[in-house]
């Protein structure tokens, strides 16, 4: 039988950094992945002329060389940088709702994102600023807490990082009221809410704030030959790193020994590998529910208790006319019913009702990426309830033309672009889809919501408690930092050094 | 910090509400259920449906429509639904190797979701067609593919009217689109110029004949036979305006040499880029000096030395090598067989269809790449 020190299942954005530091800390490392390419979302597809881009609106918290961020340092750190040509994203982004009549555009730069909210609301200057003093206390307090490695010392946390802790327990919106942020900067602040998935009075202030600064701050990247450049980079470190990446190779069963803890895992083949340590870079819905036979009480219940962030709609366009000649501004627009974030959540639970689109023109960061004289462009939503498990069968490809052509109908009305008579290429993921190609439930692309209780503050605290099984870890964004590229990113650092350390304790 | 944040009149209760965040969360722990965790879930098994894998098939109906095509169709062991104008793998043994080709869906949606049964209508052309048309028999067991291809009706960017151009067996998907018509689960004008050689290689006449309707019509064009029922010679542009006024959009299946003349007659109409979509050919032999390389071939943890013919495909010398290796479109499209190149030189039939980053890293298509040097290369596995 073979044998490795640790198996990797599923070479998503997870599994595959994960898989990197297991390989940086010694460990023989499989890395097992069922479909054909890395990647899980992060990946990119060809129609015609055009070469799209599967998920990744813009990277967060990368930075520029002279300004790096944290995703930068972890992929230096990874050895992959400079196998990745990046490019800079020019502007946060342009959010146009309804009820409010708000059409802001929002600059990179505190000083400049301050100053713009200042025009769009004049008096909002002073709460702006004390967000975002609020903003870099929490991002230093997470980052001294990484630096101990969750550890923290509570005087430590106290004295210096007293206001992280004071704000810590509360939603967004308690925040911002708290500062008294007039309600129009609120609404154009509040922007980035369906990145996160969660609506700004469940969703946890420490983990929008520290979203938000990363963005501003650092600014956005793209790499040039879209998100399927980082994976491959990263299938290549693993390779240079003598690591084993099998491609079309599912892993069905985790098998378990008296112990309770991991001894191997089952290929859909039937092949057995033996390990002792797995990081499953996949939902604990289908580890637990499907891959291993004897799973704790506790365990199913802490399952349970999980509630499915949202489930993913997009529609990829590329259009034979330029950006300039379609008046495509920006690079990336928020369309909104509302910016009273629980009502608009709400409509966001039907295909019926919702509306919702967060949009990317790529020819607006990198004019190059579509052949001259076209244009690219992607429009994603989320689904907040379970609404697609009503579609039959017989209707899924009529429903899927009928959000395409609202989706279309709404960017038009709210910016005036006429982009339907020039549409060259057309592909729509739904739900089915996303169920499909990773196999999470429901065709969530979320992970586990960031509600209230189960927010990044209690998952990041209770990380080691959420320990149960051993030898067995969890990647991406069904894990502790919750869902989005740079989330699972660090969620594959965090759980692969801790995998280090657990196979070095056994010795 | 500039300022000290507070929500609370008393800052100490902010902090005591932090120290909860732990203890909350494990009372929704304590509260949850413990009813097992679900198999599985609607969606997900919804697109088991729309993308049901590789799947066993058992023959049960083969037809002779003409005297080098007939109809094999099969009854699935898992309900799909698919597109008209897709195409499935059809995968057999054929003494002992594992052979398989895309061939275009020539039954009807609904039939597969409602009856279970889906068919393929195939000429002799090549070495398993052959094989299918001298050997397939009801009650042989194969595998059928996922449904695949983006050659369909796209309402969203294509004209209300399509003008289809059949070229001999490229009728095969515009029957499925006839039929989809009929029941319902497409919705488009069709104006289907089927040209053959003669009346005899006609295949579906009849059916399409009882098919017409207002939605659906078809025209028949013999290019070797002289006949007053039919149109004769090629598909001009002179036919296509006789039959389409309007906008319409071109959707042509057929041989690469009925596409070069097409392309011209279209361009000449007005009718180009997004108004026309060709069904892509599998990539053949090329016609070079006959070399013999060795392939170094990586699946999983196993190494194989294959011997590859300069005239052939990557692919096909894996497979005449006996590798279980994956394929699909066999067109160098669809990116099934995408696989990392070590070392080694090749050539791409047609155009380039990798994504930029296979090229920066030295990714190939097996399926479209010839070899020009011994090649050493990281397959993914094949079907299992």
């Amino acid at each position: 039988m073979k044998k490795y020190d640790a198996v990797v299942i599923g070479a998503g954005n997870g599994g595959l950094v994960a898989a990197i530091r297991l390989l940086q800390g010694g460990a023989k490392t499989l890395l097992v992945e069922k479909h054909n390419i890395p990647g899980g979302f992060a990946t990119s597809f060809k129609r015609g002329r055009f070469e799209f881009e599967a998920s990744l609106h813009e990277l967060n918290d990368f930075g520029t060389k002279d300004n790096a961020g944290d995703v930068r340092d972890l992929f230096d750190a990874l050895g992959v940088t400079d196998k990745i040509e990046w490019l800079q994203i020019p502007e946060a982004y342009r959010v146009i709702s309804r009820e409010e009549k708000i059409d802001a555009t929002m600059p990179f730069g505190i000083k400049a994102f301050i100053d713009k909210m200042e025009q769009y609301v004049p008096g909002s200057r002073k709460s702006m600023q004390k967000f975002f003093d609020l903003a870099e206390e929490v991002r230093a307090a997470q980052a001294y807490s990484n630096s101990v490695n969750g550890n923290t010392d509570q005087k430590v946390m106290l004295s210096q990082y007293g206001n992280f802790v004071r704000c810590g327990s509360y939603s967004v919106n308690e925040v911002l009221d708290a500062i008294k942020m007039p309600k129009k900067a609120k609404d154009i602040l509040n922007a980035y809410w369906c990145y996160l998935g969660a609506h700004c009075d469940d969703l946890s202030f420490l983990h929008y704030s520290s979203m938000v600064i990363r963005y501003i701050t650092r600014g956005a990247a793209m790499p040039k030959s879209r998100s399927h450049e980082i994976s491959l980079a990263m299938v290549e470190r693993i390779r240079e790193l003598g690591g084993d990446v099998w491609f079309n190779t599912e892993a069905v069963k985790i098998k378990t020994g008296a112990d309770g803890g991991v001894e191997g895992v089952v290929l859909k083949n039937g092949e057995e590998i033996q390990t002792r340590h797995v990081i499953a870079n996949c939902s604990p819905h289908i580890v637990y529910g499907k891959m291993m036979d004897k799973v704790d009480e506790r365990i199913v219940k802490e399952t349970n208790a999980r509630k499915f962030a949202g489930r993913g709609f997009s529609m990829f366009l590329g259009l034979n006319k330029s950006a300039d000649e379609l008046g495509i501004t920006n690079h990336n627009y928020f369309l909104y019913d509302t910016m009273d974030t629980a009502k608009q959540y709400d409509l966001m639970k039907t295909i019926e009702s919702n509306e919702v689109q967060a949009t990317v023109c790529l020819n607006r960061a990198y004019p190059e990426c579509s052949p001259e004289g076209t244009t690219m462009m992607y429009f994603t939503t989320l689904y907040m309830s379970d609404d697609w498990a009503n579609v039959k069968p017989e209707d899924y490809f009529k429903v899927k033309d009928y959000v395409a052509n609202k989706m279309i109908d709404r960017f038009e009305q709210d910016t005036g672009c006429k982009i339907r008579d020039s549409i060259e290429e057309i592909s729509v993921a739904t739900p089915m889809t996303y169920a499909r190609y990773c196999g999470h439930p429901e065709g969530g692309i979320y992970g586990y919501e960031s509600q209230y209780w189960d927010g990044l503050m209690p998952r990041l605290l209770m990380m080691a408690e959420d320990h149960k099984t051993r030898g067995l870890r969890f990647a991406g964004g069904f894990s502790m930092r919750l869902s989005g590229y740079s989330s699972a990113y660090f969620s594959g650092d965090i759980t692969g050094r801790q995998t280090v350390g657990d196979i070095k304790r056994e010795g | 910090m500039a300022f000290k944040f507070k929500k609370q009149i008393f800052g100490f209760m902010d902090l005591l509400r932090f120290k909860k965040l732990v203890p909350n969360r494990r009372a929704a722990f304590d509260a949850a259920s413990a009813k097992p965790l679900p198999k599985t879930y609607k969606v997900n098994e919804t697109a088991k449906i729309l993308h049901p894998g590789n799947q066993k098939a058992k023959l049960v109906d083969v037809r002779l429509e003409t005297a080098d095509t007939k109809t094999y169709t099969f009854e699935l062991s898992k309900k799909m639904f698919f597109r008209a104008g897709q195409y499935v793998e059809v995968t057999a043994n054929v003494d002992g190797s594992v052979v398989n080709r895309p061939y275009a869906i020539s039954s009807s949606p609904l039939t597969a979701l409602r009856e279970g049964k889906l068919s393929v209508t195939v000429k002799k052309a090549g070495f398993f067609s052959n094989w299918l048309f001298d050997n397939a028999k009801v009650g042989d067991e194969m595998i059928i593919g996922d449904p695949s291809g983006q050659f369909y009706y796209e309402s969203i960017k294509d004209a209300e009217t399509v003008v289809a151009v059949a070229g001999g067996s490229g009728i095969t998907p515009f029957y499925s689109m006839a039929q989809a018509l009929k029941e319902g689960s497409e919705e488009f004008n069709l104006i289907l110029l089927y040209g053959a050689r003669t009346e005899k290689d006609l295949v579906f006449k009849k059916e399409l004949d009882a098919l017409v309707s207002d939605k659906f019509k078809v025209v028949y064009v013999l290019s070797d036979e002289k006949s007053k029922k039919y149109e004769n010679g090629f598909i001009t542009k002179e036919l296509i305006a006789k039959y389409a006024p309007g906008d319409f959009t071109v959707m042509a299946c057929g041989p690469q040499a009925m596409y070069a003349f097409l392309d011209k007659e279209l361009a000449a109409m007005g009718v180009t880029g997004k108004r026309v979509k060709k069904e892509a050919n599998c990539v053949g032999p090329r016609d070079v000096k006959a070399a013999e390389y060795t392939l170094t071939v990586h699946i999983r943890d196993n190494v194989y030395k294959v011997k590859a013919d300069s005239r052939e495909t990557v692919l096909v010398a894996m497979e005449r090598a006996g590798l279980k290796v994956p394929s699909k479109c066999r067109a160098g499209g669809c990116g099934f067989c995408h696989s990392k190149l070590v070392s080694g030189k090749f050539s791409i039939a047609g155009a380039d269809k990798r994504r930029l980053a296979d090229l920066k890293f030295g990714y190939i298509h097996p399926c479209c790449s010839y070899p020009d040097s011994d090649m050493e290369i990281i397959v993914p596995a094949g079907l299992e």
